[in-house]
């Protein structure tokens, strides 16, 4: 791809700037990097990632070396989208045992069928 | 653990139950200031609370020993490799005025998908890990009670594991983070989309652990060939990560802006980077602002690099800071070397002790240049966020190549940094998150079914780890052979056989530098001063530094090289030091005996300043006990100085020498010695020396009685004397 090359042409592109107050211009500074970021936060809150995942197995009392591998497993099985620490949770309600307990399972390869969003 | 000025850091004790420390607070802590502070002599403007142990400037000896602290937080960044050797390099640096203390990452963190644990060896930085950040931590707890401030501990939530290293962070009471999705984006290839998704969860979690965030753009600085001409970009740079922050729920305090003065001399650097700077503050009124120093331009020189730090903290003083950071200024050559942070340090706190209640006197002209270019830069920095938008957005701008690109914006040269959105680092690893998604946690951003209105998203379970730490599962090392126990076998064996090797960088690795001047054309004065060192018995020579003083009259040199020499400190013979006498007893005895002494700056010499602060009372010197001081000025030629003792009846003759050119200093304390000899009166007068370049040892080889060198005070003499005169049985 061929990058724009442009000379400085900052004295015509400025024109619409020029009448604006220092205050004029600065709200429309921060105006402008409300609309590139809103997007971008949107897709943050609506998104996971494996990093994520991991995070909140950490959270719940997991070490990194199992969350690493409950966040493997679960991934495998697509089923990150419900979240691994919810799954893992749900899995330790339906059986009663403690939440460690379920996830020590997961990581050993047992539980791994019942385990359902 | 408590530490002693007198005692070493003892590693064993930081590494002894690591698995139950727990961090004392969270949260980061700026410096109290004072107004109007009393300080010495001096009243202060912009200083903080007085640490209770502190190695003042060197010059504070002439003013009481003082070592005001500014108002900003000063940083340095450590990045030896081995976080055992890094402890004792904080522990330097606090007692230098250090309170935020920066650990660089081991490259190639950014790319390892989850958390690293034990304590590996790394490069040009430390792998962050569970057990590294505790030691430390818990290392930093026992060195801010020793300095008697708190110390603000700091390292990166960059890469692909952001989350995961937030959640460290929060859980291990880390102070401040470096957290800027764009700077995986453009110089890490990390995946755009991992890199700011994963970046809301990791600024969620800092937020809730009051971790003050620094952001990257200053990185654009260093890469640009001519920085000053991103700063229009730099703007844009440091507000997206300022607004991202803003919107998932980072509060305006913890958000520090890093930037750098762009340029160095001999640019025109304070024209061109003050607008700069005022227009930064006024764009991001509210924020905090971590100013760093420029490394862009720094080459070898060390001397250089620290007068461009010099001219970057003058503007953060005359802009503002609320954190001084402090490069080393031989960063430009090697691995920073640890007595090279402590220079950096000092750099910065001799400028803010210097320039101390500047703002006062000076302000800085509103009218003409300053305004119009801090205008016109915002007006770029406007445009540049006017194209991000017609293209597309964020991500359609950075494939596009808008940012780093060397032109000033809007010129643009077209060799910006183009990253394709759907690949890089982690990419395809994004998912959208189902309707019945859940993280049942505290710190989490987004979309989940456990955000209730009432009562925590961990309550179902009793609570997570940032609720209840005990819940922390701590791994000690995952490696047998890479850790720190092996690496200390080595440090802790010579310790107990009291071996010492000289060292700049990690324990007892033998690097030295010297510096040599070579009397040459350039070539062939580095190929004589490599062949010189390694004369000297330097292994593995390597110059780090060369400054041309003429083309053909030669060339300065510095040389680093291994002196693999390792000194039993049972074999030294230490100069015995006696302690002076107590001052009531010095008094007591020289009261009432009437004891007349003469003294003067000797040969061709006008320094009388280290004369009359051994003999004058009121800077504590030797009359306050009663001698009686004849002072005879300066220039004085020794002769006289003899026959003023003659009729003065004197006891004690002191003489001040500190012109040594030619050993002059040397052939005056020989002529005394001798004169006084001709005229029989060496057994009853005691003859003194001091200077700069006198010693003890010197002053009696030339047959005198005592010298003194630098540091020495009006007790020390008057001990002396008394002693002496004593031993003469004066009566």
């Amino acid at each position: 791809m061929s990058l724009v090359e442009r000379p400085d042409d900052f004295e015509t592109r400025r024109k619409h700037l020029s009448s604006l107050s220092d205050d004029e211009l600065q709200a429309r500074f921060w105006e402008l990097v409300g609309k590139i970021v809103s997007p971008l936060v949107e897709e943050a809150r609506t998104h996971t990632t494996p990093s994520i995942e991991r995070s909140v197995l950490l959270r719940m009392g997991f070490s990194s070396v199992e969350a690493k591998a409950l966040v493997h497993r679960l991934n495998e099985r697509g089923l990150l989208a419900h979240g691994a620490g919810r799954l893992i949770l749900e899995l330790a309600l339906k059986k009663k045992i403690p939440l460690r307990e379920a996830g020590e399972a997961l990581v050993q390869g047992r539980y791994l069928n019942e385990v359902a969003p | 653990m408590k530490l002693t000025a007198d005692k070493k850091l003892d590693l064993s004790e930081v590494l002894e139950d690591l698995e139950s420390y727990r961090p004392r607070r969270k949260g980061w802590t700026w410096r109290k200031g004072i107004e109007n502070q009393e300080i010495g002599a001096f009243v202060y403007k912009d200083t903080s609370e007085n640490l209770s142990h502190c190695v003042p400037l060197t010059s504070a000896h002439a003013f009481g020993d003082i070592d005001p602290q500014c108002d900003m937080v000063i940083t340095t960044e450590i990045a030896s490799g081995n976080f055992e050797d890094d402890l004792r390099r904080m522990r330097m640096a606090a007692w230098h005025g250090a309170d935020h203390i920066m650990v660089i990452r081991t490259t190639g963190q950014s790319h390892i998908d989850g958390l690293i644990e034990g304590t590996p060896e790394g490069i040009g930085g430390i792998p962050i890990t569970r057990k590294q950040v505790r030691a430390t931590r818990k290392a930093l707890d026992a060195i801010e009670d020793e300095v008697g401030r708190p110390i603000n501990f700091h390292s990166y939530v960059s890469g692909v594991a952001g989350p995961e290293v937030a959640v460290l962070f929060a859980e291990e009471g880390m102070n401040g983070a470096h957290q800027d999705p764009q700077y995986n984006v453009l110089y890490r290839g990390v995946n755009m989309h991992r890199s700011f998704v994963d970046a809301a969860e990791a600024k969620t979690l800092m937020a809730d652990a009051a971790i003050l965030q620094l952001d990257g753009a200053h990185n654009a600085n260093a890469t640009a060939k001519e920085a000053w001409k991103v700063t229009p970009e730099l703007f844009v740079q440091h507000a997206i990560n300022t607004a991202y922050s803003r919107a998932v729920g980072m509060p305006a305090e913890l958000i520090a802006l890093s930037t750098v003065p762009p340029t160095a001399p001999p640019a025109p650097k304070l024209r061109l980077d003050l607008p700069y700077a005022v227009a930064l503050r006024e764009l991001f009124e509210g924020y905090k602002f971590r100013a760093q120093q420029n490394t862009r331009y720094i080459e070898a020189d060390t001397h250089e690099a620290s007068v461009t730090h010099v001219l970057d903290t003058l503007i953060s003083r005359l802009t503002s800071a609320d954190i001084q950071s402090t490069i080393t200024p031989d960063e430009g050559r090697n691995i920073p070397w640890h007595y090279n942070n402590v220079a950096g340090v000092n750099t910065a706190r001799q400028t803010l002790m210097g320039i101390d209640g500047i703002t006062q006197l000076l302000e800085l002209k509103q009218d003409g240049v300053l305004r119009e270019q801090a205008r016109e830069l915002k007006e770029r920095a406007v445009l540049f966020l006017e194209e991000i938008l017609e293209g597309g957005g964020y991500y359609a701008a950075v494939a596009a190549g808008q940012f780093v690109d060397q032109g000033y914006y809007p010129e643009r040269k077209g060799d910006g940094i183009v990253r394709d959105p759907e690949a890089g680092d982690g990419a395809g690893s994004v998912i959208p998150r189902a309707a019945d998604y859940g993280a049942p946690v505290c710190g989490h951003f987004g979309a989940s079914l456990y955000h209730r209105r009432d009562g925590k998203p961990c309550a179902e379970y009793g609570g997570c780890t940032l609720c209840d730490p005990t819940k922390i599962q701590y791994i000690d090392e995952l490696d047998a052979e890479d850790n720190v126990d092996m690496r200390l076998k080595q440090t802790l064996a010579d310790e107990r056989q009291g071996l010492l090797r000289p060292e700049v960088e990690k324990h007892g690795d033998g690097i030295v530098c010297v510096t040599l001047f070579v009397p040459e054309s350039p070539q062939v004065a580095e190929a004589a001063a490599l062949e010189m060192a390694r004369r000297m018995g330097l292994k593995d020579p390597e110059v780090i530094s060369r400054r041309l003083m003429h083309p053909s009259e030669g060339s300065v040199f510095e040389i680093k090289g291994v002196l693999d020499v390792a000194i039993r400190v049972a074999d030294l013979k230490l100069p015995a030091r006696e302690a002076p006498l107590p001052e009531s007893e010095i008094e007591a005895w020289v009261r009432g005996r009437d004891i007349h002494l003469v003294a003067a700056t000797v040969g061709e010499d006008e320094h009388s300043v280290g004369l009359h602060e051994i003999l004058d009372i009121k800077h504590g010197g030797i009359e306050k006990y009663g001698f009686h001081c004849h002072v005879l000025g300066t220039s004085v030629p020794v002769e006289r100085v003899i026959d003023a003792a003659q009729e003065e009846n004197a006891r004690a003759v002191l003489i001040s020498t500190i012109v040594s050119h030619g050993n002059v200093h040397a052939q005056h304390m020989r002529r005394l010695h001798q004169i006084a000899r001709q005229r029989k009166l060496r057994q009853r007068l005691v003859l003194i020396a001091g200077g700069t370049q006198v010693t003890h040892e010197l002053a009696r080889r030339c047959g005198l009685d005592g010298g003194f060198g630098r540091g020495t005070t009006g007790q020390d003499v008057a001990s002396f004397l008394v002693h002496k005169l004593r031993d003469q049985r004066i009566d």
